[in-house]
């Protein structure tokens, strides 16, 4: 009778919440178990995992600033009109006059900046964990996962670059006329590659139009879909690198007391040995707590204080807009998106003049080089023969070398940035940040 | 890491949520205390003790706009400056004043807005960025402001370059003497002797019909004291040309600040404006800027007489040669009746060898506005010393 009156209620509230009843409890069951969403969190949870020191994070971070985004630019989707008459006086009026339309937009551009910088670093931390590298699980793909953040920081760049050329400012149309032409300069498709994602030789309407579908449909899609990929990769992979560590170490102390592991296959149906069949290696009681609360809990609050140190740094820092966008005018210096002026340095440092010949450096500077990386990036982890040992742990020992290398790769594009960001002035001249820039001339 | 550390997550939140409260409130605080309010409700104060409470409670507060659609412009101007199509406000301090009821009934302000007379932004909400005067804003403001700043001779005078927007076609335009007084200029000095203007005139200078167009950019300030502007350096150029850019070739015209100012104010008036045509004034001139009837005549005088080639040539743009009747409206070159023994003491050549093979000014004159075949070069000659002649006949009679 009792438990009639429950199925009575699930029935109720299944009405309105759950469109879908299953049959039997095998049913319900086999639901959780292909649904994507409740793949992506494990039902316990490694402390180390757990950590700031060891994740730092940063992938919770980017995921809350493209929520941010995503909401914030929904809002403004309902104000921007995509036209070039009518974006920059849409910008003022949301600036003006549209109810915390100023505070929106500041949220959305500084949300943008810092997704760019937070995915960086996410990068930077997985490179120094060594957290691409597959441990002792089967079925692990961590590189695979490492080329779907690299593609996904790409398309993050490109969610941003679209996005600069929207407010249809000077600081937009000459920041995208910079970063095209640096595309032109490819071999071959270069020419092409600027008409298509221009829809012609020039900036203009269609040019907007584009940038505009891509910034609010397409690239955001792409990065849902992979994102959502990204996530439940790391649960096939069994949940952060410092695991496999964990059960590795593990491993050896109960080695040392003379305890035998046992090793065998799943079932006799697979080779070697699974992430789970591992893991209850680890002395659950000492290293591992539940999901709910402690990792949602820590999830809600690193969600929560991305939230409110956006919302709170945008009382500050504007989202800037300029003279409306002249063809005719070029701005000095003209500047590329600040993650972009390491190219923009690179081109300017690779530009050769002998006399009167000049080797344009937009090749070498714009593509050979930032091309070389990316894919060095992307195929990294194939080359790294470091043991498994090195998995999950900062600064491994096996891979000193390695970091080394990376860490000064990154140091330069950082320092490039930095210079193209605050010592170019006018004719892209080297300037002292304490140096005063030769004052910008004014109508009036 | 220890489980309990982990349950301190929950005061962090809470920290963190105060924080969140925080920032909520200072924008909330923020929306609902704009600049524009506190004018609002200072009017109504002012409305009530000047005008009585009745008129007082008749004041709707809010955002107030004109959009103008044919000029692609919205003005919120009125959102502070509130009194102006009030009566009885005509002494109010600013921004409560009523606005000059003449202009206004010409200029109704549901065709026009503000900003395409005043400058200054009309998107924006408070004082500093609506007046214009910060980056990224090239219109400021066309009032005390800026006239402290460049000191005209007379004041309120820098709106009138707006006036010319509409009237770039009139003669006369009623309330802008600067602008007209520099119209008169353009025709007198014959600007168009080297500069088209509107279609017409030559190629020597560069075409000035929308000169108000470039950008700042686009001037170069090296030899500018003092503020670098765009208005800055025509001003210096009309007083000194030389002085600004040691290679243009314009002569200095003698220009004081009057003159300088308001030739600045006519230049950057010059711009492309989207412009429906009911706004052009509906006169006889408009539309036209032509020479009036009697210019005309005049230089059909100066055609059929001795000096017939010069004025075919348009050699008369800038040189009288007052012994055959010709008078030049811009007199930038010296008077040619006495150009036989002139040449040679200014250029150290005969005035024959000059014309084959001239220098400076006239190199550029001869060499790309009039060309002259060797033919003409012969008559040129013949003319002048005929002129000579005369000249010298008429200087031997008056010293008689």
């Amino acid at each position: 009778m009792a438990e009639l009156e429950v199925k009575q209620k699930r029935l109720n509230g299944r009405g309105l919440f759950w469109t879908w009843s299953p049959r039997s409890e095998k049913e319900a069951g086999e639901s959780i178990v292909r649904n994507l969403l409740l793949h992506w969190f494990p039902a316990k949870v490694t402390l180390k995992s757990l950590s700031w020191g060891y994740s730092l994070w940063l992938g919770t971070i980017t995921a809350a600033l493209f929520l941010i985004l995503g909401i914030t630019g929904v809002i403004l989707m309902f104000l921007y009109v995509p036209s070039v008459e009518r974006a920059y006086q849409s910008i003022k009026d949301i600036e003006y006059v549209v109810s915390f339309g100023w505070f929106i937009r500041a949220m959305h551009r500084n949300a943008a900046h810092l997704m760019v910088a937070s995915a960086f670093l996410h990068m930077v931390r997985v490179f120094l964990t060594g957290a691409y590298k597959n441990g002792i699980g089967v079925g692990q793909n961590r590189p695979l996962n490492w080329i779907v953040g690299v593609v996904l920081l790409l398309i993050t760049l490109l969610l941003s670059f679209t996005g600069y050329l929207l407010p249809w400012d000077q600081l937009a149309f000459w920041a995208i006329t910079v970063g095209t032409n640096i595309a032109k300069s490819a071999p071959l498709v270069g020419e092409w590659i600027r008409f298509i994602l221009l829809g012609g030789h020039e900036i203009e309407q269609n040019a907007l139009i584009r940038f505009y579908v891509l910034h609010c449909f397409f690239l955001p899609s792409a990065v849902l879909i992979l994102f959502s990929y990204h996530m439940w990769r790391i649960r096939k992979d069994g949940g952060l690198a410092c695991v496999d560590n964990l059960v590795l170490s593990q491993k050896k102390e109960k080695v040392k007391d003379g305890i035998k592991s046992k090793t065998y296959s799943l079932l006799g149906l697979t080779t070697g040995r699974t992430v789970q069949v591992e893991a209850t290696l680890l002395d659950e009681e000492k290293y591992t707590v539940n999901s709910v609360p402690f990792l949602i809990r820590r999830i809600g609050l690193v969600m929560l204080g991305t939230f409110i140190f956006v919302a709170l740094i945008s009382l500050f820092i504007n989202a800037p807009l300029e003279e409306p966008a002249n063809p005719n005018v070029t701005p000095n210096p003209a500047k590329a998106p600040w993650y972009f002026l390491w190219l923009q340095e690179l081109v300017a440092i690779t530009t050769i003049r002998i006399g009167g010949f000049v080797l344009n450096g937009a090749f070498i500077g714009g593509i050979l080089i930032p091309g070389v990386l990316v894919l060095l990036l992307a195929i990294w982890p194939y080359f790294d023969k470091s043991s498994n040992l090195n998995t999950g742990v900062w600064f491994g020992k096996e891979r000193i070398r390695q970091n080394i290398v990376f860490l000064v790769l990154c140091f330069f594009v950082i320092l490039l940035i930095i210079i193209g960001t605050y010592m170019r002035g006018p004719n892209w001249e080297f300037y002292f940040p304490w140096e005063p820039w030769p004052e910008i001339p004014k109508k009036f | 890491m220890e489980k309990e550390k982990l349950k301190k997550d929950v005061i962090a939140i809470y920290a963190v949520a105060v924080i969140g409260l925080i920032v909520t409130l200072i924008v909330y605080v923020g929306y609902f205390t704009p600049e524009w309010k506190m004018y609002q409700s200072e009017f109504k104060k002012y409305v009530k003790q000047k005008l009585g409470e009745e008129k007082a409670k008749g004041i709707e507060t809010g955002i107030k706009q004109i959009y103008v659609k044919e000029l692609r412009r919205v003005d919120r101007c009125i959102t502070c400056h509130m009194g102006y199509e009030w009566k009885g406000l005509e002494n109010a301090p600013n921004p409560f004043k009523t606005h000059p009821k003449e202009i206004l009934d010409k200029h109704p302000v549901s065709k026009y807005g503000c900003t395409i007379c005043h400058g200054g932004q009309g998107y924006a909400l408070n004082k500093e960025e609506a007046h214009g005067f910060i980056e990224h804003w090239e219109e400021p403001l066309l009032g005390k402001e800026l006239e402290d700043l460049y000191r005209p001779p007379d004041r309120k005078v820098l709106m009138q370059m707006n006036c010319n927007i509409c009237h770039r076609y009139d003669t006369l335009t009623a309330g802008a003497d600067y602008i007209n007084y520099a119209k008169k200029l353009v025709k007198e000095k014959g600007c168009r002797a080297c500069h088209k203007i509107n279609g017409r005139g030559g190629v020597i200078g560069p075409d000035l019909t929308y000169e108000g167009d470039k950008a700042p950019e686009q001037f170069d300030y090296a030899r500018i004291g003092g503020r670098k502007s765009v208005f800055a350096w025509h001003v210096a150029h009309f007083k000194n040309p030389k002085m600004v850019s040691p290679e243009s070739i314009m002569p200095e015209m003698g220009f004081g600040s009057r003159e300088a100012i308001a030739l600045t104010l006519l230049m950057l008036s010059w711009k492309k404006v989207h412009l429906p045509p009911e706004y052009y004034p509906q006169s006889y001139t408009a539309l036209a800027d032509l020479p009036t009837p009697e210019e005309i005549e005049k230089e059909r005088q100066m055609r059929e007489g001795e000096g017939a080639f010069f004025v075919n040539k348009g050699c008369f743009v800038c040189h009288s040669i007052s012994v055959f009747g010709i008078e030049s409206a811009a007199k930038i070159g010296p008077d040619l009746s006495n150009a036989v023994e002139d040449v040679p003491s200014r250029f150290g050549k005969t005035l024959e060898n000059f014309i084959k093979e001239p220098t400076g000014t006239m190199a550029i004159v001869l060499g790309s506005q009039i060309t002259l075949t060797d033919e003409e070069k012969a008559t040129v000659v013949q003319l002048l010393t005929k002129a000579y002649e005369k000249y010298r006949k008429q200087q031997l009679t008056s010293k008689h």
